[in-house]
């Protein structure tokens, strides 16, 4: 019976591959076993409860390069409690509880805010920049626009953003404040420094949308929402200050009254903005602020 | 002098002429998904070639001393990925245990070189070379991650500069970067039957 010969040998061969899987699986699995047990890495069980509670998104705003290198550390230094900018005072408290220590007052969530209003049109040119679309390397370049403080709309800030809440809408890096997290990727991309972290005590807030440093004749030369240093804000409430031909909010002691909302009024060119959620859109540049309401 | 003329040829072969992701398009995962930046390409090329060198050596000898003696040549397939499973595993733990800093920046990528076809395809043409000396099987296996490392950092190099460049719309991102491994391939071309 040749068939039942060619099949005892075809069973023959099946077990011996099946021997020789078996026996070079458990032989892996041996020195594996052995590795596992010669190689173990010991891990505190808090860090990975730490790890657990931050929000997993690895946006370095902790100044360290993920949240599993921040729950370690956080773990063996409790003074670097409270660095986790997308978690907030709510995580902190969480970590608080997981080391057994108390976090302290709660944090105002801090957010972005672009200190500058100037879109394409407001803008003064002296030519037109051919070079790489980049915020970095046009800054490098001498008159790439009048204005030496303003956003250069190339989106550095965009692509810093890991929360897609930057978005450059007409030559103006805008914040999405509903996607805004606070972790400051955009306030390290931007090469003029006009981005800022401000404590949002409120859902808007007041802002100097300008940085230009610039006397009042020369930024209204460059810029038709520029900050000209001219103080009917400060005249208005002392929350406001002028230095350096630039108005500047108190953010420390922010309390915004009637006094603010008529010093918003009185800028001559409008560039006290509310920056936040639910921000009316500011006032067209050009348009005479109203006269005081007796 | 026979033998280290052998050797030599082996890997400058594997290395520069039979590139196994510029000739035989091995690997191409890794290759355009790691390539964005030059060190990771160099981290991922490392462990890549670690890994190869390890599965190499060991499926030769499961292959020679094992299966051939057995005759089961068919079982090599499952043999050789076994092997390299069982080795990215070890090389994690090692990682983990001595260079904590190094397993940190891999990541994810590290266990994904089990998946990475580039290995399986050098341990299978050692096979079908028909390499009978274990010390040339090395040879090939290590002149194989060098050559893997050699082309991620090119591209991740040219990646690199190309994100400055004035690319058109229309080919930004994966397109301008199939058409640059073209290009690679077509250059590494010009080696070809430099030895057999």
């Amino acid at each position: 019976m040749p068939i039942f010969a060619q099949t005892t040998g075809m069973w023959q061969q099946a077990g011996l591959a099946a021997l020789i899987m078996v026996g070079l699986g458990t032989g892996f699995a041996l020195v594996l076993l052995i590795a596992s047990i010669k190689l173990k890495v010991q891990v505190d069980a808090k860090i990975e409860q730490v790890y657990e509670v931050l929000p997993k998104i690895d946006c370095g705003a902790c100044g360290f390069a993920g949240c599993s290198s921040y729950a370690k550390a956080v773990v063996s230094d409790p003074e670097l409690l409270g660095r986790c900018a997308p978690g907030g005072s709510e995580t902190a408290n969480k970590i608080a509880a997981i080391l057994s220590l108390s976090a302290g007052a709660s944090s105002v969530p801090a957010r972005a805010v672009v200190h500058c209003r100037s879109h394409t049109k407001d803008k003064e040119f002296y030519a037109t920049y051919t070079g790489i679309p980049s915020c970095t390397a046009a800054n490098a370049v001498a008159n790439v626009q009048a204005c030496k403080f303003g956003c250069l709309g190339f989106g550095d800030c965009v692509q810093a953003c890991k929360f897609d809440a930057l978005h450059v809408i007409d030559g103006l890096a805008t914040v999405d404040y509903d996607k805004c997290t606070g972790c400051t990727a955009c306030v390290k991309a931007c090469p003029r420094n006009l981005i800022e972290m401000v404590p949002f005590t409120q859902e808007k807030m007041m802002v100097v949308a300008c940085r230009s440093r610039e006397s009042g004749k020369v930024t209204r030369s460059m810029c038709a929402v520029g900050c000209i240093g001219c103080g009917l804000c400060v005249k208005q409430t002392d929350l406001f200050s002028v230095d350096d031909n630039l108005a500047r909010m108190a953010y420390d002691r922010y309390e915004p009254g009637p006094a603010c909302e008529t010093a918003m009024e009185k800028c001559p060119t409008g560039v006290i903005v509310y920056r936040g959620k639910n921000a009316l859109p500011p006032r067209p540049a050009g348009e005479k602020p109203q006269a005081a309401k007796v | 002098m026979e033998t280290v003329q052998v050797l030599l040829l082996a890997f400058v072969s594997i290395v520069i002429v039979n590139n196994l992701v510029f000739t035989k398009f091995l690997g191409i995962c890794p290759y355009l998904g790691v390539s964005g930046r030059l060190d990771m390409a160099f981290g991922m090329g490392c462990a890549v070639t670690f890994v190869v060198t390890l599965a190499g050596i060991m499926t030769w000898m499961i292959n020679n001393w094992v299966l051939a003696t057995l005759h089961l040549e068919v079982m090599k397939y499952v043999c050789f990925i076994l092997v390299i499973a069982g080795a990215v595993q070890l090389v994690e733990m090692y990682l983990r245990k001595f260079f904590p800093t190094l397993y940190e920046s891999f990541g994810i990528f590290l266990p994904l070189i089990t998946t990475n076809c580039a290995i399986l395809g050098l341990c299978l043409f050692i096979d079908l070379w028909g390499i009978k000396s274990l010390l040339e099987a090395t040879v090939l296996s290590f002149g194989a991650g060098i050559g893997f490392t050699m082309a991620i950092c090119i591209m991740a190099g040219i990646r690199e500069n190309l994100q400055l460049a004035d690319v058109p719309d229309c080919l930004r991102g994966a397109p301008i970067t199939l058409i640059t491994a073209g290009l690679l391939t077509l250059a590494f071309m010009g080696f070809a039957g430099m030895i057999g």
